[in-house]
């Protein structure tokens, strides 16, 4: 047992022969998962309590730690293809919590064409690779952190922020422009159609941030300074009267039909957490699974699952962070019960086999694709024709 | 709040199969948990995917009224949305479905909802419990607050009855003993004395069906 344990893959590994035991990584780390053995002076990594927001692995001067996701050799890799495909000398860097995609970013940035880079947490981005991507050709780099509140590993965004301002200074030394790098903030909040709102009170009660007020007579408002933007709200709300900026009920419809337009079948679509499952940068594309990111597992909305199903998808996966590592509030722990309750519902009409949850976490790498693929297996079973 | 479950899909599907145009109506009443526009969505998705596995397709239409007891209200709702629909599923308690049904004679109404209790509802646990039975002579001010006509499971004015283990009912040992509650509740506020009062039996006249406003 405990050899298997061993043997798993893991996705951030300290090498001790290159730790210079200086320390930094454990005084950078928001989840306590690196300190310093005070005895043996060796610093330690704790992976069962790292979250793999790479801010370790960009700050450490020796080299001594590894990520296995957006690492320094597969992101330059990245940059010479994508900017040969973009056609572009202006790099976009975005953390994934401050949009789902690069919406938003001409109006932010007033740039329209652009290399885009999306990565979970600026953070794990070091100045090593701003000056690379300098030496490549790319003049003009724009960096959209969360706002430094919102940040979903507490210290990724203001860090990004110091770097940044450090690498000015360095520029500027060297003769450069201050405009070289731009650094902007933003955060996706909840909207409200108060002309839908039924004034129930769910999400005052969901909003595990206490953003969402209602008082009689009138109907809920938010205090947008408390949003951070998980979306349990939205997904709860009786009346559909909400909505997550970015993420709005319309543009996941519109993808789920082009989705399930494009799979060979057994079609299976997953909605995954965009924290539970870092994305590789060069993702694999099966013809029959799809996926579709969310901000938090509990934005997944149960009618979303039911448009995927009537629109011949034969398969449907949850992939949701553990209540313990979710970065919302144990939002994950809703999304569960949300799941369950429409599998039973489903159970009446013989479809349950074909919706799935299941619990994953970055630092174990393997245990998402293990998901997948055993859901594929199982969906391979059932078959599609029952549904024919 | 009025206290309903969902009916099982195959026994609404059993409802709806003969027909082709059916709306779906939600209600923002006090229908709890919440049957708004959301669940009418999520139902008739849910129909119209166990009617293809009956072979059986459907044109859904999916609305939501304001509170469907109030027929002034729901008619002027419903009307503009009725073209072409040959039944209406109704996701309110019992009275809403009765106020469509009564609106459009003409028309099969469906219940989506088994309507259950009127009841209180505990966030945090999760749960839904009965709280009144509306008998028309309320007698809260003398009992600590703690219905004992909806709570005992014999309805005793006079309780305890002397059935109970550990504070629960004999009837059902997952529920409290009502008059239980109520003498921990008047002992708290040191209204004990109220316990030696004989109650007559209710006034079954006090019951109203029918008021005039």
């Amino acid at each position: 047992m405990s050899e298997q344990v061993a043997e798993r893959k893991v996705a951030v590994k300290l090498d001790e022969e290159y730790c210079s035991r200086c320390s930094i990584c454990a005084s950078l780390c928001p989840y306590e998962a690196i300190k310093r053995d005070v005895e043996t002076g060796k610093t330690i990594l704790d992976i069962e309590k790292c979250q793999v927001c790479g801010i370790c692995y960009s700050a450490c001067p020796a080299r001594a730690i590894d990520v296995i996701y957006y690492d320094y050799g597969s992101l330059i890799k990245y940059l010479k293809r994508a900017k040969q495909e973009y056609d572009s000398d202006t790099l976009v860097i975005m953390c994934k919590g401050s949009a789902p995609d690069f919406m938003g970013i001409e109006r932010l940035f007033g740039v329209a064409k652009f290399i885009p880079l999306s990565v979970p947490c600026v953070g794990r981005i070091s100045e090593e690779l701003f000056l690379e991507a300098m030496v490549m050709g790319i003049n003009k780099i724009c960096v959209l952190a969360c706002e430094g509140n919102y940040c979903r590993f507490d210290r990724g965004s203001p860090i990004t922020g110091r770097r940044i301002m450090a690498f000015d200074l360095l520029l500027e030394q060297l003769g450069y422009g201050k405009e070289a790098v731009t650094l902007k903030r933003n955060s996706l909040k909840v909207k409200v159609d108060t002309n839908l709102c039924i004034a129930c009170g769910n999400c005052v009660f969901y909003c595990p941030y206490d953003a969402a007020k209602l008082e009689s007579p009138g109907v809920v408002s938010f205090d947008l300074d408390c949003c951070r933007g998980c979306g349990l709200c939205v997904a709860m709300c009786p009346a559909l009267a909400l909505d997550l900026e970015n993420w709005e009920r319309e543009r996941i419809s519109t993808l789920i039909s082009q989705l399930s337009a494009e799979m060979k079948p057994p079609k299976i679509l997953v909605f995954r957490c965009q924290w539970a499952v870092f994305r590789p940068l060069d993702e694999k594309s099966v013809p029959n699974i799809r996926f579709i990111d969310l901000p938090c597992a509990s934005r997944v909305d149960l009618s979303h699952i039911l448009e995927a199903f009537q629109q011949g998808v034969d398969g449907v996966l949850v992939a949701a962070c553990a209540e313990d590592d979710c970065k919302q509030e144990r939002a994950s722990g809703k999304a569960q019960h949300s799941v369950a309750v429409l599998r039973e519902r489903l159970s009446q009409i013989g479809l349950q086999d074909r919706l799935h949850f299941c619990s994953v976490a970055p630092r174990h790498p393997e245990e998402f694709d293990n998901e997948v693929e055993q859901f594929s297996q199982q969906i391979k079973a059932i078959g599609s024709k029952e549904r024919k | 709040m009025i206290v309903t479950t969902q009916k099982p899909l195959d026994e609404v599907l059993d409802f709806v199969s003969p027909y082709s145009n059916i709306l779906v109506v939600g209600c923002d009443g006090c229908t709890q948990p919440p049957r708004g526009l959301r669940e009418a969505k999520t139902l008739s998705q849910l129909l119209e995917l166990g009617g293809k596995l009956r072979n059986k397709s459907f044109n859904f239409k999916v609305a939501t009224a304001a509170k469907q007891c109030d027929s002034y209200l729901t008619a002027s709702m419903l009307k503009p949305l009725m073209e072409g629909v040959d039944t209406v599923l109704s996701l309110a308690c019992g009275i809403g479905v009765q106020t469509i049904a009564e609106l459009f004679p003409e028309l099969p109404i469906f219940p989506a909802q088994d309507t259950q209790f009127m009841g209180a509802e505990e966030r945090e646990a999760g749960t839904l419990e009965e709280r009144c039975s509306a008998c028309g002579d309320c007698l809260l001010a003398l009992t600590g607050g703690i219905c004992p006509v909806t709570r005992c499971a014999k309805g005793l004015l006079n309780g305890a009855c002397g059935g109970a283990r550990n504070g629960k009912c004999e009837m059902d040992p997952a529920k409290d003993c009502a008059w239980e509650l109520i003498f921990q509740r008047l002992e708290k506020q040191g209204k004990l004395d109220l316990l030696k009062e004989f109650r007559p039996p209710r006034n079954y006249q006090l019951r109203a069906w029918r008021l005039t406003v």
